[in-house]
């Protein structure tokens, strides 16, 4: 019998050791450090390597927007598979950038995230092909033998091959970064953002053409700030704070990216200044809209969100749609 | 682990060119150093008749061990020849001189039988006839398909036996091979060896620290000397050729002991 | 088939296991846990038997199984045969037993892009992956067991002149078979992580359903894709103990 009884013993050591170990980063909403001049010190946590698309952000710690607000910014750079919704959710950092259908799925797991403020209006992620094959649409792209290359999991991807379901000779491989097959290979499409992959293709020498996503109909707001709604209810002025200073920045950013441009490429080597330059101006009008030039830079609507739940639910990664009103909140 | 049959089995049909009487050793000023530090054998020159029994005799570490694997080709003299006399001609599969190690060294995922028939199979010599008479000669009929681990030493030594001889062979090595066992299964072990010996006439060269052993077994001990190994002694064994358990007892065999035991003594003192 | 001693073997682990997921599920309903960041036991169960997800879980399980298996048994075959090759002489192991090693500490993230060039079919690149990943214990093990032969065996085998195909065959082999067979473990649960790592790249099976569900933020699906993972890993190393079982249960220490 005491055999078994060091067995159970030892089962519950390491299941409550695993457990608590998973569990230990937990939600801290505690007040953010103060610096020595005063500032609180927050991070920033990006989902990709500093490019273009994170210029405004940038543009606002180096011009002293942030400073100005009394916050000392700190903008944590992310990679591959950078899980920057979880380290939200569980307050491991208080600001975050992810896109906005990861919120609405993330809110219908039971994570309480919402939405401040989104760079994008439009959403910059699409398909790029090679202009020689004469590809006019989405749908004729996936109609015409050859391969496409998309992130698995991501809902674009769902989206896009239940409105074009690919016909037989379509091959779809995982897109896993770079351009390297693209280059290689005249039948061979792949994901990106409109101003990092096709630049870069372009200055390898290559023709490509360019898809939205968004023409097709999905069009989630992208490279949105997100914060947990326990940090913002505890800190409201500084999540406001920081909203102002963001769309300041990328004010500046759109009137001259060169500033901001500069420190990005220091942090990201494989972009050359160049890249930078074309990138920047690629996305514009992805940033500025009518909508933006009425209510200002990174404002959202019900609707929006209420489209992408409803999308979402079609598209079977959700059950129910998610009230649009809980996934964001204007600050002004 | 039952004890083996206690009556032997007949011979085999008498095979018309079985091997005739043992191979004759004649050892020429044979040096052996390792690594041209360490001299194991010291320019020895030695002869064994065809047909005797010999015991190498001598303190632990001495070279005996290492002048038995020249012996048997399985090193090489620094300097000195080995030479062989006698009928030299081998039937196609067969190898004229046999080892038996200290321990069995049996393969452990062969069964009895099929050790014993290992040496016939890496000569590829087809015939299978002499493992079953060899099994069952050394009495390990009942116990053929068993594996070592399920033996006990002595049956495994027997089964080393077994196979030194299915291969008809001319000469006889042993590298103190019953050292690790007891008392009862050594005495029944070098009964068995004795009666191999005679049953066949081969040369038996027998390496031992034991003095009674040596006693027992050999018409003729050479004792040596600590290593480098010398020869400090040789001489004929004084016991009639049929012996048997009760010589043990005799005074005679007590002189011969104990003049091995002179002898080895004095090899061990001057080194 | 002893079920005695199937018993033996089989009930402690499953007890253990049974015991630990009741504990977990306790702690983390007690301790309210946010399924979004560790679901407890019942709902990996239930997403594992769910209609929707069964299917699917299943097939990318087979998918993994076939690459993960084809990888495994071609890292045996291979890597024994180089380990026989290496002990054949000194000079030989010298000049390449280091570029094994290349096998051992190539990183497999930076390759599994090349893989999936080079290669014709996804399936091709996958198994490629579980192959990389899982040969090199394979290597090591075996060239220590064909190396560490007893000295005294090999006597015996040149005293009768045995050819060296026969001392391979009838000797070395045998030898070093617990060796072996411990490398081939080893290799067991590498080709199943070789293969998930590689379908990242190439697409489908458990890596890729992995991937989504880590997109889809389903933490139920990704513990019950994890657990299907182990429990490919767990038969293929129970195979290879099955194997042992049958080649060692006679002589060898470690099966009696």
């Amino acid at each position: 019998m005491s055999h078994l009884r060091s067995m159970l013993t030892l089962c519950l050591l390491l299941t409550a050791a695993v457990t608590l170990t998973l569990t230990a980063g937990c939600s801290d909403t505690s007040e953010p450090a103060r610096t020595a001049d005063g500032k609180q010190a927050v991070t920033l946590a990006l989902n990709w390597v500093p490019e273009p698309e994170f210029g405004g952000f940038y543009a606002a710690l180096e011009s002293g927007q942030y400073a100005s607000q009394g916050l000392d910014v700190t903008i944590k750079p992310g990679g591959a598979g950078a899980p920057v919704i979880q380290q939200i959710a569980t307050g491991k950092v208080p600001f975050g950038i992810v896109s906005a259908d990861e919120i609405v799925i993330a809110r219908s797991r039971g994570a309480k995230v919402v939405a401040i403020f989104t760079s994008y209006q439009t959403c910059p992620q699409g398909i790029m092909v090679h202009s020689d094959r004469n590809i006019e649409s989405l749908e004729q792209l996936f109609k015409t033998p050859g391969t496409i290359a998309m992130e698995p999991g991501l809902p674009y991807g769902k989206f896009l091959t239940k409105k074009y379901p690919p016909a037989s000779d379509v091959k779809i491989v995982p897109y896993t970064g770079g351009v390297a097959q693209f280059l290689n290979d005249k039948t061979y499409s792949q994901q990106g953002f409109i101003f990092s992959e096709p630049v870069t293709a372009r200055r390898q020498g290559a023709n490509p053409r360019f898809f939205l996503t968004a023409e097709a109909g999905y069009d989630p707001y992208t490279v949105v700030v997100a914060t947990s709604e326990a940090f913002l209810e505890k800190h409201p002025q500084l999540v406001k704070s920081f909203v102002a200073a963001t769309r300041k920045g990328w004010e500046l950013y759109l009137a001259d990216p060169s500033a901001a441009n500069a420190v990005m490429g220091k942090l990201n080597t494989t972009m050359d200044a160049q890249s930078f330059k074309e990138a920047a101006e690629s996305h514009t009008h992805l940033i500025e809209n009518d909508h933006t030039r009425a209510n200002g830079l990174g404002s959202m609507t019900l609707e929006r969100w209420e489209t992408l739940s409803l999308q979402l639910v079609e598209l079977g990664v959700i059950d129910t749609a998610v009230p649009a009103s809980e996934c964001f909140r204007t600050l002004d | 682990m039952s004890e083996p049959s206690p009556n032997p089995p007949s011979s085999p049909v008498e095979d018309a060119d079985a091997s005739p009487a043992g191979l004759g050793v004649q050892i020429h000023n044979v040096t052996r150093t390792f690594d041209g530090k360490v001299t194991a054998v010291d320019d020895l020159s030695l002869t064994i008749e065809p047909g005797s029994f010999v015991a190498l005799l001598g303190p632990s570490g001495c070279g005996k061990s290492t002048l038995l694997r020249m012996i048997a080709g399985l090193d090489k003299p620094t300097s000195g020849t080995i030479q062989f006399t006698g009928d030299l001609s081998t039937r196609e599969g067969q190898s004229p001189i046999a080892f038996v190690f200290q321990d069995a060294h049996l393969l452990p995922w062969r069964t009895v039988s099929r050790n014993i028939a290992l040496p016939l199979e890496l000569m590829k010599n087809p015939e299978r006839g002499t493992v079953a008479y060899m099994t069952a000669r050394v009495g390990l009929a009942d116990a053929a398909d068993r594996y070592p681990a399920q033996l006990s030493g002595g049956m495994r030594m027997r089964v080393s036996l077994a196979r030194a001889l299915v291969t008809h062979p001319r000469l006889l090595l042993l590298d103190e091979p019953f050292a690790a066992l007891d008392e009862i299964t050594r005495q029944k072990l070098d009964d068995l060896l004795l009666d191999l010996w005679r049953e066949t006439g081969i040369t038996v060269i027998f390496v031992t620290h034991s003095t009674s052993e040596a006693a027992y077994l050999a018409q003729r001990a050479v004792v040596f000397s600590s290593r480098p190994a010398r020869i400090v002694a040789d001489m004929p064994i004084d016991l009639p050729a049929e012996r048997d358990r009760t010589v043990r007892g005799q005074a005679a065999f007590a002189q011969v002991t104990a003049q091995l035991y002179d002898a080895l003594e004095k090899g061990e003192q001057h080194g | 088939m002893n079920w005695r001693r199937v018993l033996k073997l089989t009930l402690p682990p499953l007890i253990s296991f049974i015991v630990m997921t009741l504990l977990a599920e306790m702690l983390i309903r007690g301790l309210e846990v946010s399924s979004f960041l560790l679901p407890p036991p019942s709902s990996i169960l239930k997403a594992l038997v769910h209609p929707t997800h069964r299917g699917p879980l299943l097939a990318a399980m087979g998918t993994t199984a076939l690459a993960a298996g084809t990888g495994f048994v071609l890292s045996g075959v291979i890597g024994i045969s180089v380990a026989i090759a290496l002990s054949s002489s000194r000079w030989i192991e010298r000049a390449f037993y280091p570029f094994a090693i290349f096998f051992q500490t190539v990183p497999l993230i930076a390759i599994a892009p090349l893989l999936v060039i080079w290669t014709r079919t996804s399936l091709q690149a996958v198994i490629a992956s579980a192959f990389i990943v899982s040969i090199f214990p394979v290597i090591a093990s075996s060239l220590s067991g064909l190396l560490s032969v007893d000295p005294n065996l090999r006597d015996l085998f040149r005293l009768y002149r045995g050819s060296r195909k026969d001392t391979l065959l009838k000797l070395r082999l045998p030898s070093a078979t617990p060796q072996i067979l411990t490398g081939l473990r080893v290799a067991a649960g590498l080709s199943v992580v070789g293969a998930i790592v590689g379908e990242f790249f190439a697409g489908g099976g458990l890596g890729i359903f992995l991937q989504t569900a880590l997109k889809e933020q389903r933490t139920d699906l990704i513990f019950a894709a994890v657990l299907l993972a182990a429990v490919l890993g767990l038969i293929l190393f129970g195979l290879v103990n099955f194997a042992g079982y049958f080649l060692l249960r006679r002589w060898h220490a470690s099966v009696q």
